[in-house]
C-alpha cells in the first residue's frame, strides 16, 4: 500500500505527466495557432490564467513551448508559465517565465546548458523577438544590469538540483536572462502584485479542499471496491474498477502536485 | 439702493447723536458712557488673539426724570484665534466679570438657546467695527447671521412682549408699532407682520451680494438658514458661571459654508460678543404700560439654574433682543480674517499639479503649505492627494506620483530605492465631545487607556439590548460609560447608555494611524490580555470575533456576524450585523472631525419607515443632544487643533495618563530611533511605556520619494518640498506657508534636530537621483518580500539606467548613446547590481528521490514480508 501511495506519484510526476503535459501542449499550440492566425491573442495587461499567451523556441534545446498566463504550480504543469505581474515576453520591459525542471515533461530542465548569446525566439500576438541570451544567473549572482530603454528582456526561470541525481532534485532557482534590443509597446495596467503562490519554487496551498475532495472520491472508490468484491467475482470488479482507480488516481495525483513547488 | 445706504448712515448718525445726547440728559449713565465710548482694549494675547474690557451697565429712566442704574459690571472677553481662520474652525471665546446667567438651557445654539436669561451671546457678523470704516463694510444687526427667524425678530408681539419699544437708548423710529425695515413690508409680503395692535420688529439679514430677507417669516430667511440646512446652527447664547466667567467655542463658517454670510480671505468679518445685561428702559408713561413694566423685570431664574422645559424667560434680560440699542452697544466685535479658500492654487495657479499622494495627517499642514508653493513664482504647485498611505506609497513607487506622504515605513515594490524625509511631527488624537451631567457643559478631561480602546475596537461592548444575544459576552457592558473601568478613570460622568459609547468611530480603510493605534494597544499587557481572551477584572470579556487578532495592523476589519433576533419589524425586514452597524468606520479623518463637530455618530442603527414608500430603512441615528453627548473617534491632531476638538490622555505606563503637546510629541521623538540612514523613525511603543511622558499617538509624517529614475524635474520638486517645509513651513502660525497647530515645529537643533539633519540628507539624496538601485535602501531583500522574486527586475520598467560592470556586455556604448538615458547617472561610479536573492525548496530538492526511496522499500519489504513470514489464514 505504501508502495502504491509513493511510487504512483512519482511515476506520475516523472513520467505520466509528460502525458499531461503533452496534451496540454497540443492544444495549446492549436489554441495560439488560431489565436495568432485571428489575431486574438492576447497582449496584455491582464489575461485569464491558463490561456497561451506565447511560444518560446530554443533551437540549441530544441524546445518548442507554448507559454500560458500565470505561474501558480498548476498552471505550469501544462507549459512554462508567464508571470502575471510582468509584460508579455516579448514586450518593452522585463518579462518572467516559469517553467519546470523535472517534472511533467521539464521542459526547462536543460535550460542551465544555455550559454552566453544563444538565440531564444518568442512568437506572441504582437509578433516574434529573438533574444540573446546574458547570462546565466544562480543564487549571489549579479543581477543584469538595467535594459535599455525599448529594450526587452525575457528571463527563464527554473530550478536545478546537484549531485548524482541531480536531475531529479531541483532545488534552487536558475535564472536565465536574455535580452532583445527592441521589444513590442505593453499595454498599461497590469498587476502589481502576484500571490504568494505565484512566486518561484512556491506552491498552492488553496488546492487543499479540492484534494480532500479527491482523496474522498478515491476513498468511495476503494469502498465501493470492498463492497462490490462481496457480490461479484473479481475479475468482474477490478475490471471495472481498474480504469476508475486510474482516472481517479491521476485527477488526485494532479490535484497534489499543486501542492508542490511549482518550477519542480 | 443708495436710498437705503443714506438712510443706514443717517441711523447711524442718529444713533451717534442720541449717544451724546443721552448722557448730557441724564446723570444716571454720564459715569458709565466715556467707559462705553472708548472701551479699553488691551494688547492682545500674543499676536493673534484678542482680548478687551468694557464696562456695562443696566439703567432705567424714572418717570420724575431721574434714572437708577443697575451695578456696572467690568466685563473681560478673550479670544484665541482671529487670523486665518478656516471655514468650520472653532475659536474660543471666553469672558468674565459679566452677569451669572439663569436658565440654562441645555442646547444653547440657535433658536434653542433663546430661553436663558442674561446669556452671552456671540454672533458671526460680516464687517467690522471702527470710526474709519466705511459704513457699508461697518458691522450692524443686519450683517449678523442667525440661523431662524425667532432669534431675528419679534413678529407680532402683545404690548407685554414689546419691551424693545421701551429702550432708553433706542431712536424713535425703533420704538414704533412696526420698526426694523423701512418701508415696512405690506400683508402681501409679510402677512404676519403688520397685524393691529401687536408691535413687530423685524431685522433683515443683508446678504453679501446685496440682497435683503426680510426674516419675517422662515420663507423670508436666507437659504442657509432653511430648516434642516446642512450645518446645524453656530451662534450661540452662551452661559455665565455664578462666578461671572464663562467660556464657549464658536465655529466660524466661510463663505463655503454660509454663502450669504459671505466672509472670506477678501471680506472682513467679525465674531461679536454681547454680554446681555437687561434691557435699559426709558421713562415710563404714568400708570405705566405692561410693556413699561415687562422691561423692568430682572428675570425668573436664579443665577446656575437650569431650563431645560423650555418655560417662557422675561424677555428684557433674553437673547432675543440682542439688536436693540441697548444691547447692541454693549458689543464686543472682535474682527477676524479668514485664510486663502482652499481653492486658491486652483484659481489662481494655471500650472498643472505636482501631486503628493497619501497620509491624511499632513492635511492641514497642506491646507496651509499649498498657497506657499503655488503663488510663488519659483516654486511649483504643490498640491497633497490624500488617500491611504500604503496606496499613496504604491502610486509613488510605480511613478504615478512623485512622492508620498506616509508615517511608517512601508514594502518597497519597485527596484528604486525610497528615502523618507520627515516632514512634519504630528499624531492622531482620540478626540471626544462629551457632556458632564446635570447641564454641566463639556468635559474637558477624558482619561483613557489601551484595554478600553482595545475593548471598543474589538466591538465588545453590547451597544443596547439587541447586542445581548451576540454569544460569548452576555455579561459586557453596554457601552463605556457603564464600563467600571472607564468610570475609574473618568469619575462623575453620566452612565446614562448611549449606542456611540460603544464604539470608536475609526478608519475602515488601510492606514499609519490604524497600525499606530493598534500597535499602541498591542504594547500594553493588559490590553494584549484582554484581546487574547482574558476577562478583564471586572469580567468583560472580548468579542469572539475578534479573539487573538493579529496586531499591530494598519486595517481594522468588521469581523463581526451577529444579526440580533428581535420582533422590531424594521430590523425583521432589515437583518443587518448589529455591531457592524454601530462600529460604521469612515473612510476619512476628516468625516471622523465633522461627526465629531456636528456630536452626529455615525452609528447607523436607526431603523424607521419612509412614509413615501412605505418602506423601513435604516440609517444614521440623530444628532445627540446637548448636555448629553458622547462621542468618541479618532483623528488627527492637525484636525483637532482646527476644530477645537479635545483629545483625550492615554495611558502610557500606569497611572501615568500623557496628552498631546509641544512636550509629550518632543519627548516622543526624542524615544524614535533611526535604523538606517534616510529610513523612517520608528517609535517604539515599549519604550513610549518605559519613558512615561511620551505622547504614545505621536506620528512622524514621511515625505517619501525615489531616490533613482525620478524625472529630473520632480526631483527637483520634491528635493524643494523637503527644504523648504524642514524650514520655512515649520514656522508656527496661521498665514500661508506656516504650521498649524497640532504639529511640533521641527528645528535645526533641539529633539528634533535628527529628524531636520535626515530631512536634508533625503533632499540632497533626492535631488542628485543618484542612490544604488536596491542597495541599502529601505524595505530591500525582507524574506518573503518581493526582492527576493523579482531578482530579475520585472517590475523595474524600461527607465533607462546605470550600465553593469561586471557583465561582459557590449551595451555600454549603446547606453552613453542612448538619449533618453538618464544623463546624471552616468558619470557616477558604476554600482555593484545585488546579488540574485537564493530561492529554493527543500521539498523540491528531497521528494522525487524520498518518494522513490520510500517506495522501493515498501516493496522491499512487503516481498521481503511475504517471504520470509508465513501469513496465518
Amino acid at each position: 500500500m505504501l508502495a502504491l501511495v509513493c511510487l504512483w506519484p512519482a511515476a506520475q510526476l516523472l513520467f505520466l505527466g509528460s502525458l499531461t503535459h503533452e496534451r496540454a501542449q497540443e492544444l495549446l499550440y492549436r489554441d495560439l495557432r488560431t489565436q495568432l492566425a485571428a489575431a486574438t491573442a492576447p497582449v496584455g495587461p491582464v489575461v485569464p490564467a491558463g490561456d497561451p499567451v506565447a511560444l518560446v523556441r530554443i533551437p540549441r534545446l530544441g524546445l518548442e513551448e507554448v507559454v500560458i498566463e500565470g505561474t501558480a504550480s498548476g498552471d505550469t504543469t501544462a507549459g512554462p508559465g508567464h508571470r502575471r505581474d510582468t509584460v508579455l515576453p516579448g514586450q518593452v520591459g522585463t518579462s518572467v517565465v516559469y517553467g519546470r525542471a523535472a517534472t511533467y515533461g521539464g521542459p526547462f530542465r536543460d535550460l542551465p546548458e544555455l550559454r552566453v548569446g544563444d538565440a531564444v525566439e518568442v512568437t506572441m500576438a504582437q509578433g516574434s523577438v529573438t533574444f540573446d541570451v546574458i547570462g546565466l544567473r544562480r543564487a549571489g549572482d549579479p543581477l543584469p544590469p538595467p535594459a535599455a530603454a525599448g529594450a526587452a528582456r525575457l528571463t527563464l526561470v527554473t530550478a536545478e538540483g546537484d549531485g548524482r541525481f541531480g536531475a531529479v532534485r531541483p532545488r534552487d532557482a536558475v535564472y536565465l536572462d536574455a535580452e532583445a534590443a527592441e521589444g513590442f509597446p505593453a499595454p498599461p495596467g497590469r498587476p502589481t502584485a502576484v500571490p504568494d503562490s505565484e512566486r518561484a519554487l512556491a506552491s498552492d496551498p488553496a488546492a487543499l479542499p479540492l484534494l480532500a475532495l479527491h482523496l474522498a472520491v478515491l476513498v468511495a472508490l476503494v469502498l465501493g471496491v470492498l463492497a462490490a468484491r462481496q457480490r461479484w467475482s473479481t475479475a468482474v470488479v477490478w475490471l471495472v474498477a481498474c480504469p476508475l482507480a486510474l482516472a481517479v488516481s491521476w485527477a488526485t495525483t494532479d490535484v497534489a502536485v499543486r501542492l508542490l513547488p511549482n518550477v519542480l | 439702493m443708495s436710498a437705503r445706504r443714506a438712510l443706514a448712515a443717517l441711523a447711524a448718525l442718529g444713533i451717534a447723536a442720541l449717544g451724546l445726547a443721552v448722557p448730557a440728559e441724564v446723570a444716571g449713565p454720564a459715569q458709565a458712557a466715556p467707559a462705553q465710548a472708548a472701551p479699553a482694549r488691551a494688547a492682545a494675547e500674543g499676536d493673534d488673539g484678542y482680548r478687551a474690557t468694557r464696562e456695562l451697565t443696566r439703567v432705567f429712566a424714572n418717570a420724575d426724570g431721574t434714572t437708577y442704574s443697575f451695578p456696572t459690571y467690568r466685563v473681560t472677553v478673550t479670544a484665541d484665534k482671529t487670523e486665518n481662520l478656516r471655514g468650520r474652525q472653532r475659536i474660543r471665546i471666553s469672558w468674565k466679570g459679566a452677569q451669572p446667567s439663569g436658565g440654562r438651557a441645555s442646547n444653547p445654539y440657535g433658536e434653542n438657546g433663546l430661553a436663558q436669561e442674561y446669556p452671552v451671546v456671540v454672533l458671526q457678523c460680516r464687517g467690522v467695527d471702527g470710526a474709519s470704516v466705511p459704513v457699508a463694510k461697518r458691522v450692524r444687526p443686519e450683517t449678523c447671521w442667525t440661523a431662524s427667524v425667532a432669534q431675528r425678530s419679534q413678529v407680532s408681539r402683545s404690548e407685554g412682549e414689546a419691551t424693545w419699544r421701551h429702550d432708553l437708548y433706542a431712536d424713535d423710529a425703533a420704538k414704533q408699532r412696526t420698526s426694523g425695515v423701512t418701508p415696512f413690508p405690506g400683508a402681501q409680503e409679510c402677512p404676519t407682520a403688520d397685524i393691529e395692535p401687536y408691535a413687530t420688529r423685524l431685522t433683515p439679514f443683508v446678504a453679501r451680494g446685496g440682497r435683503t430677507h426680510l426674516a419675517c417669516d422662515a420663507a423670508h430667511m436666507a437659504p442657509e438658514a432653511a430648516v434642516g440646512a446642512a450645518f446645524p446652527p453656530a451662534e450661540i447664547a452662551a452661559f455665565t458661571e455664578a462666578n461671572g466667567t464663562g467660556s464657549v467655542q464658536l465655529e466660524v463658517r466661510s463663505e463655503t459654508e454660509n454663502e450669504s454670510l459671505g466672509c472670506n480671505h477678501r471680506v472682513a468679518c467679525s465674531v461679536v460678543v454681547i454680554p446681555i445685561v437687561g434691557l435699559s428702559c426709558d421713562a415710563p408713561s404714568q400708570p405705566p404700560t405692561a410693556g413699561d413694566q415687562a422691561c423692568r423685570k430682572g428675570g425668573r431664574f436664579a443665577p446656575g439654574s437650569s431650563n431645560f422645559s423650555g418655560e417662557g424667560i422675561d424677555q428684557a434680560v433674553g437673547p432675543a433682543l440682542w439688536w436693540s440699542e441697548s444691547n447692541w452697544r454693549n458689543r464686543f466685535t472682535i474682527p477676524i480674517t479668514f485664510g486663502l479658500p482652499p481653492d486658491t492654487c486652483d484659481i489662481r495657479d494655471p500650472r498643472p499639479p505636482t501631486g503628493f499622494y497619501g497620509s491624511e495627517l499632513l492635511a492641514q499642514a497642506a491646507t496651509q503649505w499649498a498657497p506657499a508653493y503655488c503663488l510663488a513664482e519659483d516654486r511649483f504647485k504643490f498640491q497633497l492627494n490624500q488617500m491611504s498611505d500604503e496606496a499613496g506609497f504604491a502610486l509613488m513607487s510605480s511613478g504615478g506620483g512623485v512622492a508620498a506622504a506616509v508615517s511608517s515605513e512601508h514594502e518597497r515594490r519597485g527596484s528604486d530605492p525610497v528615502g523618507y524625509a520627515p516632514t512634519a511631527v504630528t499624531g492622531f488624537s482620540i478626540a471626544y465631545v462629551v457632556d458632564e451631567p446635570d447641564n454641566g457643559g463639556e468635559r474637558t478631561r477624558l482619561r483613557l487607556n489601551a484595554r478600553l480602546l482595545a475593548k471598543l475596537l474589538t466591538q465588545s461592548y453590547l451597544g443596547s439590548d439587541l447586542g445581548r444575544g451576540h454569544p460569548g459576552m452576555a455579561g459586557n457592558p453596554l457601552a463605556i460609560m457603564n464600563d467600571p473601568e472607564f468610570q475609574e478613570l473618568n469619575p462623575g460622568l453620566s452612565t446614562t447608555t448611549q449606542e456611540a459609547g460603544a464604539t470608536l468611530l475609526s478608519l475602515s480603510e488601510s492606514s499609519d494611524v490604524v497600525e499606530q493605534l493598534t500597535a499602541y494597544i498591542a504594547a500594553d499587557p493588559d490590553a494584549r490580555a484582554f484581546v487574547s481572551g482574558k476577562a478583564d477584572p471586572w469580567g468583560m470579556k472580548v468579542n469572539p470575533e475578534y479573539e487573538d487578532i493579529e496586531l499591530p495592523r494598519s486595517e481594522w476589519p468588521l469581523l463581526d456576524t451577529y444579526v440580533p433576533a428581535t420582533e422590531n419589524t424594521c430590523r425583521k425586514e432589515n437583518p443587518a450585523v448589529y455591531f457592524t452597524q454601530l462600529a460604521a468606520p469612515v473612510t476619512a479623518l476628516r468625516k471622523i472631525s465633522e461627526a465629531l463637530l456636528d456630536a452626529w455618530p455615525n452609528v447607523q442603527t436607526r431603523c424607521e419607515l419612509d412614509a413615501s414608500t412605505q418602506q423601513y430603512k435604516l440609517g444614521r441615528v440623530d444628532r445627540q443632544s446637548f448636555g448629553s453627548r458622547f462621542l468618541l473617534g479618532v483623528t488627527s491632531l492637525g484636525d483637532a487643533a482646527r476644530y477645537g476638538l479635545r483629545s483625550a490622555a492615554l495611558q502610557t505606563r500606569p497611572g501615568t495618563y500623557v496628552a498631546p503637546s509641544d512636550a509629550s510629541l518632543g519627548a516622543a521623538v526624542r524615544l524614535a530611533r533611526q535604523e538606517r540612514p534616510r529610513a523612517p523613525f520608528v517609535l517604539d511603543q515599549a519604550d513610549v511605556r518605559k519613558a512615561g511622558s511620551a505622547y504614545p499617538g505621536t506620528m512622524v509624517v514621511y515625505t517619501a520619494a525615489r531616490l533613482r529614475n525620478l524625472p529630473k524635474a520632480d526631483a527637483a520638486k520634491v528635493a524643494q518640498f523637503i527644504r523648504v517645509s524642514t524650514t520655512e513651513g515649520q514656522r508656527r502660525g496661521s498665514g500661508n506657508g506656516e504650521l498649524p497647530e497640532g504639529f511640533l515645529p521641527i528645528r535645526r537643533t533641539g529633539v528634533t534636530a535628527k529628524l531636520f539633519a535626515s530631512a536634508q540628507d533625503v533632499a540632497d539624496a533626492v535631488a542628485a537621483q543618484r542612490a544604488p538601485a536596491g542597495g541599502d535602501g529601505p524595505g530591500g531583500g525582507g524574506p518573503g518580500g518581493p526582492g527576493g522574486d523579482t531578482s530579475g527586475g520585472p517590475a523595474g520598467g524600461s527607465g533607462g539606467g546605470v550600465p553593469g560592470g561586471d557583465v561582459p556586455s557590449a551595451e555600454l556604448p549603446a547606453e552613453e548613446a542612448a538619449p533618453g538615458a538618464d544623463v546624471e547617472a552616468q558619470p557616477t561610479a558604476v554600482p555593484a547590481m545585488p546579488g540574485t536573492e537564493p530561492v529554493s525548496s527543500r521539498l523540491g530538492g528531497g521528494l522525487l528521490p524520498a518518494l522513490v526511496l520510500v517506495g522501493l522499500l515498501a516493496v522491499a519489504g512487503a516481498g521481503g514480508l511475504r517471504f520470509f513470514v508465513r501469513v496465518p489464514r
